[in-house]
């Protein structure tokens, strides 16, 4: 599904991303964790094509295709999904229109005939029940004036829309209480499958104990410094990341205080 | 004598025999005092503060037709489709500023309220819209020349407690260039009735033409006027045109314009508040690409305590398009407890694009509460790859941005048939 090699990136002329290797196959959960700086946006933010992190060198690898040669918006129709950590507020842009344009531009990439009215709105309320949201939700402008939980939820709405086969969760956990992020992990939970992918990226291992990795991956300094299973993410919680220090990946593990 | 002047003069000496209302008691009498006023000024410079970024000199140089024009008729279904509102209950034509009774319908209009071309109102009646327009008339060398040439118009009646949720509308079609159209609506409130009225402008010619409107607007008490103005003149035209709402105890005033294209556009608007709890409620649109020039000057008189005005206008500028936004607020010294607030909010598409944004605060109350503000900016990055980066094409996204800035201007309007048709005009109309 996605391999990225020897990544390099900067921000303005910060590298930020300093070597990283990544595979993700079909239907695997990858956790990316590490501390604030450590470069895990960016690893976001170059995956879904945004400009102000440049890629100095390394490629990504997009089932067999150059991701980083797609346009933002081949990515995302290509099935490329990331759920931002801050979802942005459009006034005057209707939820349910950017639901339906973005759905209806996926399906004209593929070859697919768009949806009428009828059709969508049948397939967007079924999710909404999933992610228990409120049908009103859909006429109000994009993300304008929800709480934080709501603007969470309705990412992962998109989510369940768009069925993308590689989802890039940043930091979905953020500013969620208990009740919310229960939802959350269970829209995301429910839209596993053995043909979609997914990277989460987060801070805390708060989100792990409801949405279960495959993988967990540390990222310090621009590079992946630990690979383990999910216990690793235990070891961190434990621990700090003070604990990880900047020591290369495959070295022995410490257990300090 | 300028060549200008002179031509102006001998354009009045040939058309002042032809206009209506020459046989009644002051009209000739006040045309001419009004001609003498322009001739003394001529067309003001960018010298004059007022018209610092707004140049007329090319408007100048035309040398434009004033007489009443004999224009080809037209038919109905030529102007539906382009007509904001078709089904309009009420209805006036205009074409070359002649009135046109086959194209118009009043008949379906409820009792105590009136509307018809000024052209046909009495003597008695002409002799009140001399004085409506006399305080209008005074302010710039336009509204003088527009008072020794005015010859048609709209007008609206409304008597005390007659409501009329339904628009209005007043069409007024340019189809030939090189004419002046000096056009008067008056539109009158009586104590608790209520009406609303569109004014569409639409160019159908892209040789250069003049408008050159003023409008009055009076509320009694407990009155209720919303006035949408929209201009889609012609490529080459000038639009100029000064507004002003006089406003009685517990009025409210809605104020809507859209200046959506034409070669340069000023807008003088102007609200009273000359009595207590009275609103108003000024907002506005200017799209401007190529080289299109639109400029707003507006003034909120405070002159009475616990009134309220709130006063919102947003740009788009693309290409080389220039805009101009002055807004001045007066709180006079007795009108305590004030609320009032301005904003001017620019989107910035192009590197050549430019606007001039001024507030202008007068405040000799104390105990008031006023705000402004003004923001030039362009399209928020964040906003446009978040679309984007769902599948939406590049410039897609940015249509859906510019179209949600504009739209948002519609705030206020909440009569679903006026709201739709006018929404689907910003869309249809969009310059992306």
């Amino acid at each position: 599904m996605l391999i990225i090699k020897d990544l390099h990136a900067s921000v303005g002329d910060k590298p930020i991303l300093k070597g990283i290797n990544l595979e993700v196959k079909a239907g695997e959960v990858h956790a990316i964790m590490g501390p604030n700086g450590s470069g895990k946006s960016t690893l976001s933010n170059v995956l879904a094509g945004r400009e102000n992190a440049t890629v100095t060198s390394g490629s990504v690898l997009y089932q067999d295709r150059d991701l980083l040669a797609l346009d933002v918006e081949e990515r995302a129709r290509e099935g490329v999904f990331l759920a931002f950590q801050y979802p942005v507020e459009i006034p005057g842009v209707g939820n349910v229109y950017l639901l339906k344009a973005a759905l209806n531009a996926q399906r004209k990439h593929r070859g697919l005939p768009e949806l009428d009215a009828m059709d969508f709105l049948a397939l967007v309320k079924d999710k909404m029940k999933l992610m228990e949201m409120n049908e009103t939700m859909l006429y109000r402008s994009v993300n304008e004036g929800f709480s934080g939980g709501e603007k969470k939820r309705n990412e992962i709405l998109q989510m369940a829309v768009l069925e993308p086969r590689l989802a890039i969760l940043d930091e979905t956990d953020s500013g969620l209480d208990i009740d919310a992020l229960k939802i959350v992990a269970n829209g995301v939970n429910s839209l596993r499958a053995p043909d979609r992918s997914m990277i989460m990226v987060t801070h805390y291992q708060r989100l792990l104990d409801y949405i279960k990795p495959d993988y967990v991956h540390v990222l310090a300094e621009g590079r992946i410094v630990r690979s383990g299973g999910p216990e690793l993410a235990h070891e961190l919680e434990k621990h700090g990341y003070a604990w990880i220090g900047d020591e290369p990946a495959g070295a022995e593990v410490k257990h300090g205080s | 004598m300028s060549a200008v002047i002179q031509h102006y003069q001998s354009e009045f000496e040939r058309a002042e025999p032809l206009l209506p209302w020459r046989d009644a008691k002051g009209w000739q009498a006040w045309r001419q005092s009004a001609w003498s006023r322009f001739a003394e000024q001529g067309f003001p410079s960018t010298r004059h503060e007022e018209w610092k970024y707004t140049s007329v000199a090319a408007l100048e140089k035309l040398l434009l037709s004033c007489a009443p024009a004999t224009p080809a008729p037209l038919d109905w279904a030529s102007l539906k489709d382009k007509a904001v509102l078709p089904e309009a209950r009420g209805r006036l034509v205009f074409v070359d500023g002649v009135f046109q009774p086959t194209l118009s319908r009043v008949d379906g209009l409820p009792a105590g309220l009136r509307m018809g071309a000024l052209s046909g109102r009495s003597t008695q009646d002409s002799l009140k819209l001399q004085g409506l327009l006399e305080q209008g008339q005074r302010r710039t060398p336009f509204t003088a020349l527009n008072a020794a040439f005015v010859a048609e118009g709209a007008w609206v009646a409304a008597e005390a407690g007659v409501r009329m949720e339904e628009p209005l509308l007043v069409l007024y079609v340019a189809t030939e260039g090189q004419r002046a159209m000096h056009l008067a609506n008056a539109y009158e409130a009586a104590e608790g009735s209520a009406f609303s009225v569109v004014e569409q402008y639409l160019g159908m010619t892209d040789e250069p033409y003049l408008v050159n409107g003023v409008t009055s607007a009076t509320l009694d008490e407990g009155a209720k006027i919303s006035h949408i103005k929209i201009q889609q003149e012609g490529a080459r035209s000038y639009h100029i045109a000064a507004l002003q709402a006089v406003q009685k105890r517990s009025s409210q005033f809605n104020s809507h314009s859209f200046a959506l294209s034409g070669a340069l556009g000023r807008n003088d608007i102007e609200a009273i508040l000359a009595e207590p709890d009275a609103a108003v409620s000024m907002r506005g649109l200017y799209r401007v690409s190529r080289r299109e020039l639109q400029d707003f000057h507006t003034t909120i008189r405070h002159d009475s305590p616990d009134c309220t005005s709130d006063e919102c206008f947003k740009g788009v500028l693309n290409e080389s398009g220039r805009a101009v936004f002055n807004g001045k607020i007066r709180v006079a010294p007795d009108a305590q407890h004030t609320l009032s607030q301005q904003s001017n909010h620019n989107l910035l598409l192009s590197d050549q694009a430019e606007v001039d944004t001024k507030p202008q605060l007068e405040i000799f109350a104390d105990d008031v509460k006023c705000s402004h503000g003004a923001t030039v900016g362009q399209l928020d990055e964040e906003q446009w790859f978040y679309l984007r980066s769902r599948g939406l094409a590049a410039e897609h996204a940015r249509a859906l941005l510019i179209e949600a800035f504009a739209l948002d201007i519609l705030t206020g309007i909440d009569l679903p048939v006026l709201r739709d048709a006018l929404e689907s005009l910003l869309r249809k109309t969009a310059h992306v």
